[in-house]
């Protein structure tokens, strides 16, 4: 059991030092956590109020996904271009390469994931495969003919399909996915100011809200709680 | 029916050993679906029904179905739905399954009844006779037709990304515009 981010953890101890505190006060409001316990515990419960989801470093997953991962994504990738002659296209070839990014997740922490995944690449993915979609689209309007008239392409038509699939429908798909992968690990920010990765403030209602509402949800199972409230 | 290979007409078939075992498979894990009182038993028997289901289209040659159904239901949506249940309190339970609501049975058997009533017309799977198959303007038309104006062997693809490539891309954008409201949903501004 240790953190999915060292260095949030440990380097970014100082920067996250006021919402912790303010976590703590909240804490203590409603339980008699000594003031020390909630970082020394550090290893387990804290990684799991931070980032809402328990990770625990495996020594046979970790290793299982560094083999696979690769094949996986290559896989995808041959989904994706051979669509035109087997079975399959950009949707599942972008849904199989999203899935590569959900196993690597797993396996390394979804946070650490997430800061190795910028969000530029996510939304660059998403919006760049609807832009080229429709790029590609237009290309045959601005030469005369209809959207989509892949004999205007300058290219042979099959080409043209593989490239909507290739560049649009798969970037588009892969993209979302990945999002809202990312987005569902983050959760709702029940105090409604969320701003995305503002780190400690937004960590700091975060776990301020969970706290109080953890007396309150008494079907709470011991491993969700700690065992300690 | 996928590539030009797939042309002559296909043969009516008996349902084998192994797709009865399929069948057997995908009902028992959608009905464990329904029952299971613990979400994340339903959620994993959710995925093995998933998997069936992707496994069943292979045996009914429908590739593109099979890929699309283990990748997007079996592994995407299970991960989704794991990753949501993490993120909620899971309540232990004594009872395996949930308590059957006897009026519910009873409105689904009914439109099971109705829905059975519809199986003599039908026409037998692989049927040539079947008008999804021996429709001469539609089904016959792409499947002729697709290669000469597309050069693309697979034919789902030649409808999906040319034939139909307008409502392709109208359902791309609505899976962007799915990810945008699920960042407003979530009151977030960025992805990762």
């Amino acid at each position: 059991m240790s953190d999915a981010r060292p260095d949030d953890e440990g380097g970014g101890g100082d920067s996250d030092a006021p919402g912790v505190e303010a976590a703590e006060s909240a804490a203590e409001a409603e339980s008699d956590v000594p003031a020390h316990r909630a970082r020394s515990r550090s290893g387990r419960i804290d990684s799991e109020q931070r980032q809402g989801t328990p990770y625990t470093e495996s020594q046979v997953i970790m290793p299982t996904v560094k083999i696979v991962a690769p094949f996986a994504f290559t896989y995808g990738l041959f989904i994706t271009f051979h669509g035109s002659g087997s079975p399959g296209g950009g949707f599942q070839g972008g849904a199989i390469m999203a899935a590569v990014v959900f196993m690597i997740a797993f396996a390394f922490g979804i946070e650490a994931t997430r800061d190795w995944l910028a969000n530029t690449v996510v939304v660059g993915l998403a919006v760049g495969g609807a832009l080229a979609f429709a790029g590609i689209g237009l290309i045959p309007v601005a030469r005369g003919g209809a959207f989509l008239q892949y004999d205007l392409l300058p290219v042979p038509v099959k080409y043209g399909l593989e490239s909507v699939e290739i560049f649009g429908i798969a970037a588009i798909v892969s993209g979302v996915l990945m999002g809202l992968f990312f987005l569902l690990a983050r959760g709702f920010d029940s105090d409604g100011s969320g701003f995305g990765d503002t780190g400690s403030v937004d960590d700091a209602g975060d776990d301020a809200a969970s706290d109080l509402d953890a007396p309150e949800t008494s079907d709470r199972t011991a491993a969700a709680d700690g065992g300690e409230r | 029916m996928t590539g030009a290979s797939s042309l002559a007409a296909p043969v009516v078939a008996q349902v084998t050993a192994i797709e009865a075992s399929l069948l057997a498979f995908v009902v028992l894990t959608a009905l464990a679906t329904a029952l299971a009182r613990d979400v994340l038993a339903a959620v994993i028997v959710f995925g093995a029904y998933s998997l069936g289901m992707a496994a069943l289209y292979t045996f009914y040659r429908a590739p593109d179905v099979a890929l699309t159904e283990a990748a997007i239901s079996a592994g995407v949506t299970t991960v989704l739905l794991l990753l949501t249940l993490a993120k909620t309190t899971r309540i232990d339970h004594d009872a395996v399954f949930e308590s059957v609501n006897l009026p519910a049975v009873g409105a689904v058997g009914v439109l099971f009844g109705g829905l059975l009533l519809t199986m003599g017309d039908i026409p037998a799977v692989g049927s040539p006779e079947a008008p999804v198959w021996s429709n001469p303007d539609v089904s016959q038309w792409y499947l002729s037709e697709s290669y000469a104006q597309t050069g693309v062997e697979n034919t789902v693809m030649a409808v999906l990304a040319a034939f139909r490539g307008f409502d392709t891309f109208g359902e791309a954008v609505v899976v962007l515009a799915g990810g945008i409201a699920a960042l407003i949903v979530l009151h977030r501004e960025v992805f990762a």
